[in-house]
């Protein structure tokens, strides 16, 4: 499959302060891509470095299999920088009209399609008003027009959600949605893991700057799950009581935890090390243990965050002491 | 190239759209007219129908003075008495009686020094007026025949052999213009350029801007376009110019001016067009680079206003410099000022009007001024680079050196 953008061993410093350390990861053309991090984790760093607004000390970016990030490269991308700005005095259509035109449209085509996305986003009566007249929430649509109206074949949207109401973040769902109906590719970076989960095929998480991990999201979410987090529910106390014995068992179990906020289960414990869930449930079976629930818990994206995300900063914070 | 263009079209378009922009290329022709004709029409004014006094110590100038100075002045003359005192005479002027009065001392037809004080005194047709008056009544009061007092005169015409003598006023006030007004265009415009790439900054959408193109395009087309905006100001306004030019005599008659006037004002040929329209695009285009490397130093409008300063002040120099031009055409300083680029494209067109410089000269100010221009677009490119995504403290001179190594 051609790939939309790869990174390879990118690193990029402020002085001594490092904020992109040799990070890789590969999109494929047609998905939605999310770079996930806390804040300060690199992300808007690495995105500003694929758009060519800064450029890496060292690494390799290849946009739309081959191309380096510069000129040629910004014809086929579309960028929602995470500063929103536009020219305050422009009027509404002029302005997404000359970004078109920037990203190599025609005068002509760029003021239709201008017309059509203030149509679509349901600004039309706004076109010939100054960008300052428009609210908040309207000068963000007028941004998505300005990032998408050359239809790029790669959308780079830094922190799209932030600051965006519900009727609007749906509304970009849907844009993002039909970009990768298409067959274009859409890579974005966020701290929320809700959105991402919603509309992610492929993750990569970084934190401190470096890759903590990436890959499709059902592979990383089936990956996190063979790790071994099962939920259970007793019958009645008498279960319960049964089911002591065989979880303090080290050789089946390798810890119990609290059971996730939310969740109705009476135990949730991790499996030792290469033991399979089928030989936990015959072993509570075999103690006479009334199982109400079984259940093979796959983390959500959340969950894989802050676990792995946590560790990666409990890494740091260690090396940095 | 075509991103430069693009660039160069919607700074034109936004700024052209403005009512301000209309406003001044319609109005900046009155307002120049305006300011030429407003400070002649006042300092006629207080000049004529003066009152003042006459103390004649001597008791023989006052008579032909004061019919003298009624015959050219239409002044209101009272001889008073010798024995006035000038505290008396000042206290009438305070109480705006009296605009001012003339002592001839006792000892005035020997040594010939008169004094006038009065609230007109700085007025040039009032010391014209006693300049001419004054000596010829005095002169007269000595006993020479009144018929041998026709005082010879002299008239100054501007020539440095390769014209044939065109009024020295004339061209002189036509330099001044043009001098003024390239310097006027120059800041109008540099510092708008500056300013656009403030606003650039200060409202973030530079960011995307840098994504979709390269920050040396971003600097050429602003430039380009703030400079079409300023080239076809100044074109209209030499239009306007053109027109009032072809029909001076009308304007100036019916501003009450006579034809005298409008024959003082000697044309431009087309060396000279071509001299001046070459210096003002190759300033603008040096200031201008200057102002958009400055305008990515700074991170809002208030910390351009003192980041300015030293390219401001290069400018004010040279506009202060236009006497030592005028006063000297083909003197060392002159020769030295107008090759020095900061300079150069106000006062070379100046010094070439006036005929001080020589062809060769020019282009030779030309030459130099397009070798700066080159050299100081490299280094703003690179400041402007680095620049434009800086924001907060204002980066030392040490920093900025370090910017160009980038």
């Amino acid at each position: 499959m051609s790939t939309a953008l790869s990174v390879h061993a990118v690193v990029k410093k402020f002085g001594n302060h490092v904020a992109v350390d040799g990070i890789s990861f590969e999109v494929p053309r047609g998905v939605v891509y999310g770079i996930l991090g806390p804040n300060g984790a690199g992300k808007s760093t690495t995105l500003r470095m694929i758009n060519d607004i800064i450029a890496p000390d060292a690494g390799e970016i290849s946009i739309l299999d081959g191309l380096k990030p510069g000129s040629d490269a910004a014809r086929q991308i579309g960028y929602l920088p995470e500063e929103r700005g536009l020219y305050p005095k422009m009027r509404v259509i002029d302005m997404i009209t000359f970004m078109g035109e920037l990203r190599g449209l025609s005068s002509g085509e760029a003021k239709k399609r201008a017309g059509q996305w203030l149509d679509r986003l349901g600004l039309s009566q706004w076109a010939k008003n100054k960008v300052a007249d428009l609210s908040k929430g309207m000068q963000q649509k007028v941004q998505f027009a300005t990032a998408l109206i050359h239809e790029p074949a790669l959308v780079i949207l830094d922190e799209p959600w932030s600051g965006l109401d519900p009727i609007n973040a749906e509304v970009l769902a849907e844009v993002v949605e039909e970009i990768r109906s298409s067959g274009r590719t859409v890579l974005f970076s966020t701290h929320g893991m809700e959105q991402a989960e919603k509309v992610c095929d492929g993750v990569c998480i970084i934190a401190r700057g470096k890759k903590v991990l990436d890959g499709k999201l059902k592979d990383i979410k089936r990956a996190s799950a063979a790790d071994g987090l099962v939920a259970l529910g007793w019958v009645d106390d008498a279960a319960k009581a049964k089911a002591e014995p065989v979880l303090a068992d080290r050789a089946l179990v390798a810890e119990q935890r609290p059971p996730r906020p939310g969740d109705v289960a009476d135990a949730e414990v991790k499996l030792a090390d290469g033991v399979d869930s089928q030989q936990l449930l015959a072993a509570l079976l075999g103690a006479g243990v009334g199982v109400r629930r079984f259940e093979v818990v796959t983390p959500t994206l959340h969950q894989i965050f802050v676990e792995r995300v946590g560790a990666a900063a409990a890494v740091a914070e260690r090396r940095d002491a | 190239m075509r991103e430069t263009f693009v660039i160069a079209k919607r700074e034109f378009l936004e700024r052209v759209r403005t009512k301000w922009f209309v406003a001044m290329t319609i109005l900046g022709p009155v307002l120049m007219v305006a300011l030429i004709l407003i400070p002649a029409l006042l300092a006629g004014r207080g000049g004529t129908g003066a009152k003042v006094d006459i103390i004649d110590q001597t008791g023989k100038v006052a008579p032909l003075l004061s019919v003298n100075l009624q015959k050219l002045g239409d002044w209101k003359i009272t001889v008073v008495d010798p024995a006035t005192t000038d505290e008396a005479e000042l206290a009438k002027v305070r109480h705006k009686q009296l605009n001012g009065f003339i002592r001839v001392p006792a000892d005035g037809l020997a040594k010939g020094s008169t004094i006038y004080r009065g609230d007109n005194a700085t007025n040039q047709v009032v010391q014209g007026l006693l300049h001419e008056a004054v000596p010829i009544a005095i002169i007269a009061a000595r006993g020479v025949p009144l018929d041998k007092l026709d005082t010879p005169s002299v008239r100054a015409f501007h020539t440095t052999g390769e014209t044939a003598g065109e009024s020295g006023a004339g061209t002189f006030l036509l330099g001044y213009i043009i001098a003024f007004i390239l310097y006027m265009v120059i800041t109008l415009y540099g510092i708008n350029v500056m300013r656009s790439v403030v606003t650039e900054k200060a409202s973030r959408v530079v960011e995307l801007m840098v994504a979709a193109t390269k920050p040396r395009s971003m600097m050429s087309g602003k430039i380009l376009g703030v400079g079409g905006v300023g080239l076809a100001q100044v074109a209209v306004w030499f239009l306007f110019g053109g027109i009032a030019l072809a029909y001076r005599t009308a304007i100036l008659k019916a501003l009450g001016a006579g034809a005298d006037a409008a024959s003082a004002l000697p044309s431009l040929d087309a060396l000279q067009v071509v001299t001046i329209v070459a210096f003002f695009i190759l300033g603008y285009l040096f200031y201008s680079t200057l102002y958009a490397a400055i305008g990515a130093t700074v991170s809002s409008e208030q910390d351009s206003q003192q980041a300015q300063m030293p390219v401001t002040m290069f400018l004010v120099i040279g506009m202060v410099s236009m006497t030592a031009i005028t006063g000297d055409p083909r003197g060392s300083t002159s020769a030295i000022m107008t090759l020095v680029p900061f300079w150069s494209p106000m006062l070379m067109p100046l010094r070439y009007i006036l005929g001080g410089a020589s062809p060769a000269e020019v282009a030779l100010s030309l030459g130099i001024l397009v070798v700066s221009i080159l050299v100081i677009a490299r280094a703003a490119a690179k400041i402007y680079r680095v620049g434009i995504l800086m924001y907060g403290k204002r980066p030392g001179f040490a920093e900025l050196v370090r910017w160009l190594r980038y």
